[in-house]
Protein backbone atom coordinates (compact mmCIF):
# COMPACT_ATOMS: atom_id res chain seq x y z
CA UNK A 1 0.00 0.00 0.00
CA UNK A 2 2.56 2.49 0.72
CA UNK A 3 4.08 1.84 -2.94
CA UNK A 4 0.69 3.17 -4.23
CA UNK A 5 0.64 6.03 -2.12
CA UNK A 6 4.35 7.16 -3.29
CA UNK A 7 3.46 6.72 -6.64
CA UNK A 8 -0.09 8.76 -6.30
CA UNK A 9 1.67 11.15 -4.65
CA UNK A 10 5.06 11.64 -6.88
CA UNK A 11 2.46 11.46 -9.81
CA UNK A 12 0.45 14.82 -8.39
CA UNK A 13 3.57 15.95 -7.77
CA UNK A 14 4.37 16.29 -11.77
CA UNK A 15 0.99 16.84 -12.31
CA UNK A 16 0.29 17.59 -16.04
CA UNK A 17 3.64 15.68 -16.78
CA UNK A 18 2.70 12.72 -18.97
CA UNK A 19 6.12 11.28 -19.08
CA UNK A 20 5.89 11.04 -15.35
CA UNK A 21 3.47 8.49 -15.76
CA UNK A 22 6.17 5.89 -17.32
CA UNK A 23 8.04 6.00 -13.91
CA UNK A 24 5.09 5.10 -12.00
CA UNK A 25 5.18 1.80 -11.03
CA UNK A 26 2.21 -1.02 -10.37
CA UNK A 27 -0.41 1.02 -12.01
CA UNK A 28 -1.64 1.06 -16.11
CA UNK A 29 -0.32 4.53 -17.06
CA UNK A 30 -3.18 5.15 -19.04
CA UNK A 31 -5.49 4.66 -15.80
CA UNK A 32 -3.64 7.84 -14.14
CA UNK A 33 -3.90 9.52 -17.61
CA UNK A 34 -7.46 8.86 -17.24
CA UNK A 35 -7.95 9.88 -13.55
CA UNK A 36 -5.24 13.43 -13.68
CA UNK A 37 -6.83 15.59 -16.24
CA UNK A 38 -5.91 18.91 -16.34
CA UNK A 39 -8.69 21.14 -16.98
CA UNK A 40 -9.02 25.26 -17.60
CA UNK A 41 -12.61 26.40 -15.89
CA UNK A 42 -13.45 30.08 -16.13
CA UNK A 43 -11.72 32.74 -13.85
CA UNK A 44 -9.08 29.73 -12.93
CA UNK A 45 -5.80 28.66 -14.53
CA UNK A 46 -4.90 24.83 -15.28
CA UNK A 47 -5.87 22.80 -12.37
CA UNK A 48 -6.20 19.26 -11.79
CA UNK A 49 -9.84 17.91 -12.54
CA UNK A 50 -11.03 15.47 -10.54
CA UNK A 51 -14.64 16.11 -11.77
CA UNK A 52 -16.61 18.33 -14.19
CA UNK A 53 -20.60 18.49 -13.09
CA UNK A 54 -20.40 19.70 -10.45
CA UNK A 55 -17.02 20.82 -10.56
CA UNK A 56 -14.08 19.30 -8.48
CA UNK A 57 -10.85 20.68 -9.24
CA UNK A 58 -7.51 20.15 -7.73
CA UNK A 59 -4.38 22.64 -6.92
CA UNK A 60 -1.23 21.74 -8.70
CA UNK A 61 1.44 21.41 -5.88
CA UNK A 62 3.85 23.63 -7.06
CA UNK A 63 1.36 26.53 -6.56
CA UNK A 64 2.16 26.44 -2.75
CA UNK A 65 5.89 27.60 -3.09
CA UNK A 66 3.81 30.93 -2.58
CA UNK A 67 2.73 32.33 0.40
CA UNK A 68 -0.69 33.09 -0.83
CA UNK A 69 -2.27 31.05 -3.07
CA UNK A 70 -3.79 32.98 -6.16
CA UNK A 71 -7.11 33.13 -6.59
CA UNK A 72 -7.12 31.43 -9.91
CA UNK A 73 -5.21 28.44 -8.43
CA UNK A 74 -7.67 27.75 -5.53
CA UNK A 75 -9.25 24.54 -5.59
CA UNK A 76 -13.32 23.78 -6.30
CA UNK A 77 -15.51 21.47 -4.78
CA UNK A 78 -19.07 21.88 -5.34
CA UNK A 79 -21.07 19.48 -3.61
CA UNK A 80 -24.82 18.80 -6.19
CA UNK A 81 -24.80 20.28 -10.01
CA UNK A 82 -26.61 23.01 -9.43
CA UNK A 83 -23.89 24.93 -9.61
CA UNK A 84 -24.65 28.65 -10.17
CA UNK A 85 -23.46 30.34 -13.01
CA UNK A 86 -24.80 33.44 -13.30
CA UNK A 87 -25.47 36.06 -10.70
CA UNK A 88 -27.16 39.88 -10.49
CA UNK A 89 -25.62 41.65 -7.72
CA UNK A 90 -28.27 44.20 -8.09
CA UNK A 91 -31.19 41.27 -7.10
CA UNK A 92 -28.89 39.25 -4.62
CA UNK A 93 -29.34 39.34 -1.22
CA UNK A 94 -28.20 37.65 1.99
CA UNK A 95 -31.54 37.19 3.88
CA UNK A 96 -30.96 36.59 7.49
CA UNK A 97 -34.09 35.05 10.14
CA UNK A 98 -35.71 32.37 11.86
CA UNK A 99 -35.06 32.83 15.49
CA UNK A 100 -34.62 36.42 15.14
CA UNK A 101 -35.95 39.90 16.29
CA UNK A 102 -36.58 40.73 12.48
CA UNK A 103 -35.68 39.73 9.17
CA UNK A 104 -32.91 40.87 6.67
CA UNK A 105 -32.42 41.28 3.60
CA UNK A 106 -28.63 42.65 2.76
CA UNK A 107 -27.55 43.51 -0.35
CA UNK A 108 -23.81 43.64 -1.11
CA UNK A 109 -23.81 47.23 -0.13
CA UNK A 110 -25.32 46.49 3.00
CA UNK A 111 -22.96 43.78 3.64
CA UNK A 112 -20.02 46.78 3.10
CA UNK A 113 -21.45 48.91 5.94
CA UNK A 114 -20.24 46.63 8.37
CA UNK A 115 -16.87 46.71 10.02
CA UNK A 116 -14.47 45.01 7.60
CA UNK A 117 -12.53 42.38 8.80
CA UNK A 118 -9.23 40.67 7.23
CA UNK A 119 -7.44 38.02 7.65
CA UNK A 120 -5.16 35.13 6.25
CA UNK A 121 -6.84 31.33 6.47
CA UNK A 122 -5.81 28.14 5.40
CA UNK A 123 -8.76 26.87 3.46
CA UNK A 124 -9.16 23.07 3.52
CA UNK A 125 -11.47 20.26 2.27
CA UNK A 126 -12.36 17.66 4.67
CA UNK A 127 -11.31 15.25 2.25
CA UNK A 128 -7.92 16.52 1.34
CA UNK A 129 -5.46 13.78 1.24
CA UNK A 130 -8.16 11.00 0.04
CA UNK A 131 -6.13 9.19 -2.19
CA UNK A 132 -3.38 8.39 0.54
CA UNK A 133 -5.94 6.32 2.87
CA UNK A 134 -5.01 2.73 2.84
CA UNK A 135 -7.63 0.93 2.61
CA UNK A 136 -8.96 3.30 0.15
CA UNK A 137 -11.86 4.81 0.36
CA UNK A 138 -14.89 6.13 -2.21
CA UNK A 139 -15.27 10.04 -2.08
CA UNK A 140 -13.50 12.89 -3.95
CA UNK A 141 -9.77 11.44 -4.75
CA UNK A 142 -8.22 14.12 -3.68
CA UNK A 143 -4.27 14.17 -3.61
CA UNK A 144 -2.66 17.05 -1.69
CA UNK A 145 -3.83 19.93 -3.54
CA UNK A 146 -7.38 20.60 -2.07
CA UNK A 147 -6.39 23.16 -0.13
CA UNK A 148 -5.29 26.79 -0.34
CA UNK A 149 -4.26 29.98 1.73
CA UNK A 150 -6.16 33.05 1.32
CA UNK A 151 -6.64 36.06 2.21
CA UNK A 152 -10.07 37.03 2.99
CA UNK A 153 -11.65 40.35 3.78
CA UNK A 154 -15.62 40.66 4.89
CA UNK A 155 -18.19 41.45 7.56
CA UNK A 156 -18.01 39.33 11.04
CA UNK A 157 -20.83 36.70 11.21
CA UNK A 158 -21.37 37.84 14.71
CA UNK A 159 -22.42 41.52 13.78
CA UNK A 160 -24.65 40.28 11.18
CA UNK A 161 -26.38 37.96 13.69
CA UNK A 162 -26.39 40.89 16.21
CA UNK A 163 -28.13 42.89 13.65
CA UNK A 164 -30.80 40.61 13.44
CA UNK A 165 -30.85 40.02 16.71
CA UNK A 166 -30.79 36.43 18.56
CA UNK A 167 -33.67 35.45 20.44
CA UNK A 168 -33.64 33.05 23.38
CA UNK A 169 -33.26 29.54 22.76
CA UNK A 170 -31.03 29.70 19.79
CA UNK A 171 -29.17 26.64 19.15
CA UNK A 172 -27.66 26.37 15.90
CA UNK A 173 -27.64 28.28 13.15
CA UNK A 174 -27.83 27.20 9.07
CA UNK A 175 -26.69 28.28 6.01
CA UNK A 176 -27.85 27.87 2.52
CA UNK A 177 -26.09 28.96 -0.78
CA UNK A 178 -27.64 29.35 -4.25
CA UNK A 179 -26.36 25.73 -5.39
CA UNK A 180 -29.59 23.77 -5.88
CA UNK A 181 -30.24 20.20 -6.12
CA UNK A 182 -30.67 18.55 -9.81
CA UNK A 183 -33.85 16.24 -8.58
CA UNK A 184 -35.98 16.98 -5.46
CA UNK A 185 -34.75 13.76 -4.23
CA UNK A 186 -31.20 15.07 -3.89
CA UNK A 187 -30.74 16.74 -0.41
CA UNK A 188 -29.94 20.51 -1.37
CA UNK A 189 -25.95 21.48 0.83
CA UNK A 190 -27.29 23.41 3.97
CA UNK A 191 -24.88 23.37 6.83
CA UNK A 192 -24.96 24.39 10.53
CA UNK A 193 -22.93 25.66 13.04
CA UNK A 194 -23.78 25.84 16.83
CA UNK A 195 -25.17 28.65 17.99
CA UNK A 196 -21.66 29.86 20.30
CA UNK A 197 -19.45 28.93 17.02
CA UNK A 198 -21.14 31.13 14.68
CA UNK A 199 -20.95 33.99 17.49
CA UNK A 200 -16.79 33.54 17.41
CA UNK A 201 -15.08 36.27 16.52
CA UNK A 202 -13.62 35.43 13.45
CA UNK A 203 -15.87 33.75 11.75
CA UNK A 204 -16.82 36.36 9.01
CA UNK A 205 -18.90 36.40 5.51
CA UNK A 206 -16.02 36.95 2.98
CA UNK A 207 -16.45 39.22 -0.47
CA UNK A 208 -13.45 39.48 -0.98
CA UNK A 209 -10.50 36.83 -1.50
CA UNK A 210 -6.98 38.12 -2.12
CA UNK A 211 -8.19 41.66 -2.40
CA UNK A 212 -10.37 40.70 -5.01
CA UNK A 213 -14.14 39.54 -5.60
CA UNK A 214 -14.57 35.97 -5.19
CA UNK A 215 -14.51 33.95 -8.14
CA UNK A 216 -17.88 32.27 -9.36
CA UNK A 217 -17.14 28.83 -8.49
CA UNK A 218 -14.93 30.25 -5.53
CA UNK A 219 -18.59 31.30 -3.67
CA UNK A 220 -18.59 35.00 -5.53
CA UNK A 221 -20.41 36.69 -4.46
CA UNK A 222 -19.92 35.80 -0.32
CA UNK A 223 -18.96 32.73 1.03
CA UNK A 224 -19.05 31.89 4.88
CA UNK A 225 -14.94 31.80 6.23
CA UNK A 226 -15.12 29.59 9.87
CA UNK A 227 -11.27 29.92 9.97
CA UNK A 228 -9.14 26.65 11.45
CA UNK A 229 -12.31 24.73 10.72
CA UNK A 230 -12.70 22.40 7.61
CA UNK A 231 -14.23 24.14 4.22
CA UNK A 232 -17.80 21.89 4.42
CA UNK A 233 -18.80 24.83 6.19
CA UNK A 234 -17.50 27.65 4.46
CA UNK A 235 -20.64 27.14 2.42
CA UNK A 236 -20.22 29.89 -0.95
CA UNK A 237 -22.86 31.86 -3.29
CA UNK A 238 -24.35 32.40 0.61
CA UNK A 239 -28.38 33.05 0.22
CA UNK A 240 -29.60 32.16 3.62
CA UNK A 241 -28.64 32.57 7.13
CA UNK A 242 -31.25 30.80 9.02
CA UNK A 243 -30.95 30.71 13.26
CA UNK A 244 -32.59 27.92 15.02
CA UNK A 245 -33.91 27.15 18.31
CA UNK A 246 -33.95 23.11 17.53
CA UNK A 247 -30.95 21.33 16.35
CA UNK A 248 -30.16 21.28 12.79
CA UNK A 249 -31.42 18.03 11.41
CA UNK A 250 -30.08 18.65 7.71
CA UNK A 251 -28.28 15.64 5.28
CA UNK A 252 -25.40 17.65 5.15
CA UNK A 253 -24.42 17.65 8.91
CA UNK A 254 -26.70 14.95 10.56
CA UNK A 255 -25.96 12.00 8.13
CA UNK A 256 -22.53 13.83 5.86
CA UNK A 257 -19.50 14.81 6.99
CA UNK A 258 -19.29 12.97 9.81
CA UNK A 259 -16.09 11.71 11.80
CA UNK A 260 -15.52 8.97 14.36
CA UNK A 261 -16.51 10.00 18.19
CA UNK A 262 -12.90 9.55 19.44
CA UNK A 263 -9.70 11.36 20.41
CA UNK A 264 -7.80 10.70 17.19
CA UNK A 265 -11.50 11.32 14.97
CA UNK A 266 -10.19 7.51 13.25
CA UNK A 267 -10.81 3.79 14.09
CA UNK A 268 -9.40 0.53 13.03
CA UNK A 269 -8.91 0.25 8.92
CA UNK A 270 -11.83 -0.92 7.14
CA UNK A 271 -14.39 -0.95 10.36
CA UNK A 272 -17.15 0.97 11.27
CA UNK A 273 -17.65 3.83 13.86
CA UNK A 274 -19.81 3.24 16.60
CA UNK A 275 -20.69 7.17 17.67
CA UNK A 276 -19.68 9.66 15.10
CA UNK A 277 -19.76 13.51 15.67
CA UNK A 278 -19.71 16.06 12.93
CA UNK A 279 -16.29 17.31 11.26
CA UNK A 280 -14.59 19.98 12.72
CA UNK A 281 -11.30 22.02 13.72
CA UNK A 282 -8.70 21.07 11.22
CA UNK A 283 -5.57 18.82 12.22
CA UNK A 284 -2.27 19.86 12.41
CA UNK A 285 -0.41 19.24 8.66
CA UNK A 286 2.95 20.11 6.94
CA UNK A 287 3.83 19.06 3.60
CA UNK A 288 7.13 19.54 1.55
CA UNK A 289 6.64 21.41 -1.55
CA UNK A 290 10.44 21.70 -2.98
CA UNK A 291 12.28 19.29 -3.71
CA UNK A 292 9.56 17.37 -5.18
CA UNK A 293 9.86 13.59 -5.85
CA UNK A 294 10.40 13.99 -9.12
CA UNK A 295 13.66 15.63 -8.90
CA UNK A 296 17.14 14.61 -9.12
CA UNK A 297 19.40 16.13 -6.94
CA UNK A 298 23.22 16.57 -6.97
CA UNK A 299 25.93 15.40 -4.35
CA UNK A 300 27.15 17.93 -2.59
CA UNK A 301 24.61 20.56 -3.67
CA UNK A 302 22.69 22.54 -1.24
CA UNK A 303 19.52 21.50 -1.53
CA UNK A 304 16.60 23.73 -0.42
CA UNK A 305 13.42 22.46 1.09
CA UNK A 306 10.71 24.10 1.93
CA UNK A 307 6.99 23.38 2.56
CA UNK A 308 4.07 24.64 4.56
CA UNK A 309 2.40 24.12 7.69
CA UNK A 310 -0.62 24.88 9.61
CA UNK A 311 -3.26 23.70 12.24
CA UNK A 312 -6.76 23.91 13.24
CA UNK A 313 -6.77 27.94 13.76
CA UNK A 314 -4.06 27.46 16.65
CA UNK A 315 -0.89 28.55 14.42
CA UNK A 316 2.70 26.37 14.08
CA UNK A 317 5.06 26.03 17.22
CA UNK A 318 7.34 24.27 15.08
CA UNK A 319 8.20 22.33 12.01
CA UNK A 320 10.78 19.55 12.22
CA UNK A 321 12.59 18.06 9.07
CA UNK A 322 14.03 14.66 8.50
CA UNK A 323 16.10 13.42 5.80
CA UNK A 324 16.92 9.48 6.40
CA UNK A 325 13.56 9.05 6.95
CA UNK A 326 12.70 10.09 10.34
CA UNK A 327 15.91 8.65 11.96
CA UNK A 328 17.27 12.29 12.65
CA UNK A 329 15.06 15.24 13.42
CA UNK A 330 16.29 19.09 12.11
CA UNK A 331 14.74 22.46 13.08
CA UNK A 332 13.96 24.29 10.12
CA UNK A 333 13.33 28.47 9.52
CA UNK A 334 10.12 29.58 9.95
CA UNK A 335 8.45 32.34 7.54
CA UNK A 336 6.36 35.09 8.44
CA UNK A 337 3.86 34.45 10.99
CA UNK A 338 1.04 36.16 9.01
CA UNK A 339 -1.63 34.93 12.20
CA UNK A 340 -2.58 31.51 13.19
CA UNK A 341 -5.36 30.59 10.78
CA UNK A 342 -2.90 31.11 8.06
CA UNK A 343 0.18 28.42 6.77
CA UNK A 344 3.53 28.90 7.65
CA UNK A 345 5.83 28.19 5.18
CA UNK A 346 9.63 26.36 6.64
CA UNK A 347 13.16 26.13 4.92
CA UNK A 348 15.91 23.87 5.91
CA UNK A 349 19.04 24.27 3.97
CA UNK A 350 20.72 20.41 2.88
CA UNK A 351 23.60 19.66 1.79
CA UNK A 352 23.67 15.72 0.56
CA UNK A 353 27.30 14.14 0.75
CA UNK A 354 26.35 10.58 0.12
CA UNK A 355 25.13 9.42 -2.86
CA UNK A 356 21.64 7.36 -3.13
CA UNK A 357 17.68 7.61 -2.09
CA UNK A 358 16.88 9.40 0.34
CA UNK A 359 13.00 9.57 2.37
CA UNK A 360 12.67 13.57 2.94
CA UNK A 361 9.86 14.06 5.74
CA UNK A 362 8.64 17.22 7.85
CA UNK A 363 6.58 16.79 10.98
CA UNK A 364 4.62 20.31 12.17
CA UNK A 365 3.61 20.86 15.60
CA UNK A 366 1.10 23.66 16.91
CA UNK A 367 1.14 25.53 20.03
CA UNK A 368 -0.52 23.10 22.24
CA UNK A 369 1.24 20.57 20.76
CA UNK A 370 -0.81 18.78 18.27
CA UNK A 371 1.26 17.03 15.92
CA UNK A 372 1.17 14.71 13.19
CA UNK A 373 0.77 11.04 12.56
CA UNK A 374 3.48 8.89 11.36
CA UNK A 375 0.67 6.27 10.07
CA UNK A 376 -2.27 7.37 8.65
CA UNK A 377 -5.38 7.36 10.81
CA UNK A 378 -8.05 6.04 8.68
CA UNK A 379 -12.14 6.79 8.92
CA UNK A 380 -14.59 5.21 6.61
CA UNK A 381 -15.08 8.72 4.83
CA UNK A 382 -11.39 9.82 4.11
CA UNK A 383 -11.10 12.90 6.20
CA UNK A 384 -8.45 14.57 8.45
CA UNK A 385 -5.50 13.01 6.85
CA UNK A 386 -2.16 14.17 8.00
CA UNK A 387 0.19 11.42 8.50
CA UNK A 388 4.30 12.55 7.67
CA UNK A 389 4.19 11.64 4.00
CA UNK A 390 7.28 10.93 2.45
CA UNK A 391 8.66 12.55 -0.40
CA UNK A 392 11.67 10.38 -1.89
CA UNK A 393 14.79 12.00 -3.52
CA UNK A 394 17.42 10.36 -5.38
CA UNK A 395 21.12 12.07 -4.86
CA UNK A 396 23.53 11.77 -7.55
CA UNK B 1 -29.32 65.35 -40.35
CA UNK B 2 -31.22 65.81 -36.60
CA UNK B 3 -32.92 62.65 -37.01
CA UNK B 4 -29.29 61.10 -37.46
CA UNK B 5 -28.32 62.67 -33.88
CA UNK B 6 -31.27 62.16 -31.64
CA UNK B 7 -30.48 58.34 -33.18
CA UNK B 8 -27.30 58.07 -32.25
CA UNK B 9 -27.70 59.72 -28.91
CA UNK B 10 -30.71 57.27 -28.20
CA UNK B 11 -28.11 54.32 -29.10
CA UNK B 12 -25.95 55.80 -26.82
CA UNK B 13 -28.24 55.74 -23.60
CA UNK B 14 -29.08 52.36 -24.62
CA UNK B 15 -25.62 51.38 -24.86
CA UNK B 16 -25.16 52.28 -21.03
CA UNK B 17 -27.75 51.32 -19.64
CA UNK B 18 -26.68 48.19 -20.93
CA UNK B 19 -23.49 48.44 -19.47
CA UNK B 20 -24.73 49.18 -15.79
CA UNK B 21 -26.76 46.21 -16.46
CA UNK B 22 -24.32 44.20 -17.87
CA UNK B 23 -21.69 45.14 -14.85
CA UNK B 24 -23.91 43.79 -11.97
CA UNK B 25 -24.14 40.20 -13.36
CA UNK B 26 -21.58 38.21 -13.20
CA UNK B 27 -21.43 35.07 -15.62
CA UNK B 28 -19.63 31.93 -16.57
CA UNK B 29 -19.93 29.04 -18.46
CA UNK B 30 -19.30 25.64 -17.34
CA UNK B 31 -17.09 23.92 -19.66
CA UNK B 32 -18.52 20.41 -20.77
CA UNK B 33 -15.89 17.66 -20.48
CA UNK B 34 -17.05 14.04 -21.55
CA UNK B 35 -15.61 11.31 -19.90
CA UNK B 36 -15.95 7.88 -21.55
CA UNK B 37 -16.93 4.86 -19.73
CA UNK B 38 -15.08 1.56 -20.15
CA UNK B 39 -16.88 -1.24 -22.78
CA UNK B 40 -18.81 -3.29 -21.01
CA UNK B 41 -22.01 -5.30 -20.05
CA UNK B 42 -24.27 -2.13 -18.09
CA UNK B 43 -22.17 0.59 -19.36
CA UNK B 44 -25.07 2.39 -21.08
CA UNK B 45 -27.53 2.23 -17.95
CA UNK B 46 -24.28 2.65 -15.92
CA UNK B 47 -24.35 5.90 -17.91
CA UNK B 48 -27.47 6.89 -18.36
CA UNK B 49 -28.72 6.70 -14.63
CA UNK B 50 -25.52 8.46 -13.23
CA UNK B 51 -25.08 11.00 -15.56
CA UNK B 52 -28.65 12.16 -13.90
CA UNK B 53 -27.28 14.10 -10.81
CA UNK B 54 -22.82 13.96 -12.00
CA UNK B 55 -20.33 13.59 -14.57
CA UNK B 56 -18.95 10.37 -14.57
CA UNK B 57 -14.99 10.97 -14.32
CA UNK B 58 -16.90 10.27 -10.29
CA UNK B 59 -16.75 6.96 -11.40
CA UNK B 60 -13.17 7.05 -13.05
CA UNK B 61 -11.55 8.94 -10.73
CA UNK B 62 -12.37 6.40 -8.00
CA UNK B 63 -9.73 3.31 -6.89
CA UNK B 64 -10.70 -0.28 -7.57
CA UNK B 65 -13.01 -1.45 -5.00
CA UNK B 66 -14.48 -4.51 -3.87
CA UNK B 67 -17.63 -5.29 -5.01
CA UNK B 68 -19.15 -4.78 -1.73
CA UNK B 69 -17.85 -1.39 -1.92
CA UNK B 70 -19.66 -0.78 -4.88
CA UNK B 71 -23.11 -2.05 -3.93
CA UNK B 72 -22.81 0.48 -0.99
CA UNK B 73 -21.72 3.05 -3.14
CA UNK B 74 -24.75 2.35 -5.10
CA UNK B 75 -27.13 1.89 -2.54
CA UNK B 76 -25.98 5.14 -1.05
CA UNK B 77 -26.97 6.69 -3.89
CA UNK B 78 -30.45 5.37 -3.95
CA UNK B 79 -31.08 5.74 -0.57
CA UNK B 80 -29.32 8.83 0.77
CA UNK B 81 -28.51 10.83 -2.38
CA UNK B 82 -32.06 10.13 -3.65
CA UNK B 83 -31.27 8.62 -7.17
CA UNK B 84 -34.08 7.40 -9.13
CA UNK B 85 -32.63 4.04 -10.26
CA UNK B 86 -34.73 0.60 -10.40
CA UNK B 87 -33.93 -2.31 -8.48
CA UNK B 88 -33.41 -4.32 -11.11
CA UNK B 89 -30.74 -1.64 -13.45
CA UNK B 90 -29.08 -1.04 -9.67
CA UNK B 91 -27.55 -4.64 -9.64
CA UNK B 92 -26.77 -4.16 -13.48
CA UNK B 93 -24.71 -0.92 -12.21
CA UNK B 94 -23.10 -2.67 -9.57
CA UNK B 95 -22.54 -5.85 -11.69
CA UNK B 96 -20.97 -3.68 -14.21
CA UNK B 97 -18.91 -0.91 -11.56
CA UNK B 98 -17.40 -4.19 -9.97
CA UNK B 99 -16.03 -5.81 -13.59
CA UNK B 100 -14.98 -2.28 -14.55
CA UNK B 101 -13.67 -0.45 -11.98
CA UNK B 102 -13.59 -2.93 -8.92
CA UNK B 103 -11.32 -6.32 -8.45
CA UNK B 104 -14.29 -7.95 -9.70
CA UNK B 105 -16.06 -10.67 -7.34
CA UNK B 106 -13.10 -10.70 -5.15
CA UNK B 107 -13.60 -9.09 -1.67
Amino acid sequence: MISRNLSRRNFLRAAGAVTALTAVGGFPADLFAYKRRMAKFPEKTDLILLTSRPPQLETPLSYFREMITPNEALFVRWHISGVPTSIDLSEWRLKVGGNTEKELELSMADLKKFEKVTFTAVIQCSGNGRSLFAPPVAGGEWGDGAMGNVTWTGARLRDILNSAGLKAGTVDVSFNGLDKPPLPTVPDLVKSLPADKAMEEDLIVAYEMNGKPLTMLNGFPARLIVPGWYATYWVKSLSDITVLSKPFEGFWVKTAYRIPETDCGCIPPGTTPKKTVPINRMTTRSLIIDPSGSSGLTLNKPVAIMGVAFSGGRGVQDVLVSVDGGKRWEETRLGADKGKYSWRQFFYEWRPTKPGRYDLMARATDTIGESQPFEGLWNPAGYLWNKVEKTEVVVK
Amino acid sequence: MNKLIILSLLLAVAGLAYAAEKDAVHSIAIPVVRTELKAGEGMDTTGKYCSICHSLDYITMQPEFPKATWTVEVNKMIKVMGAPIPEKDAQTIIDYLAAQYGTGNKP
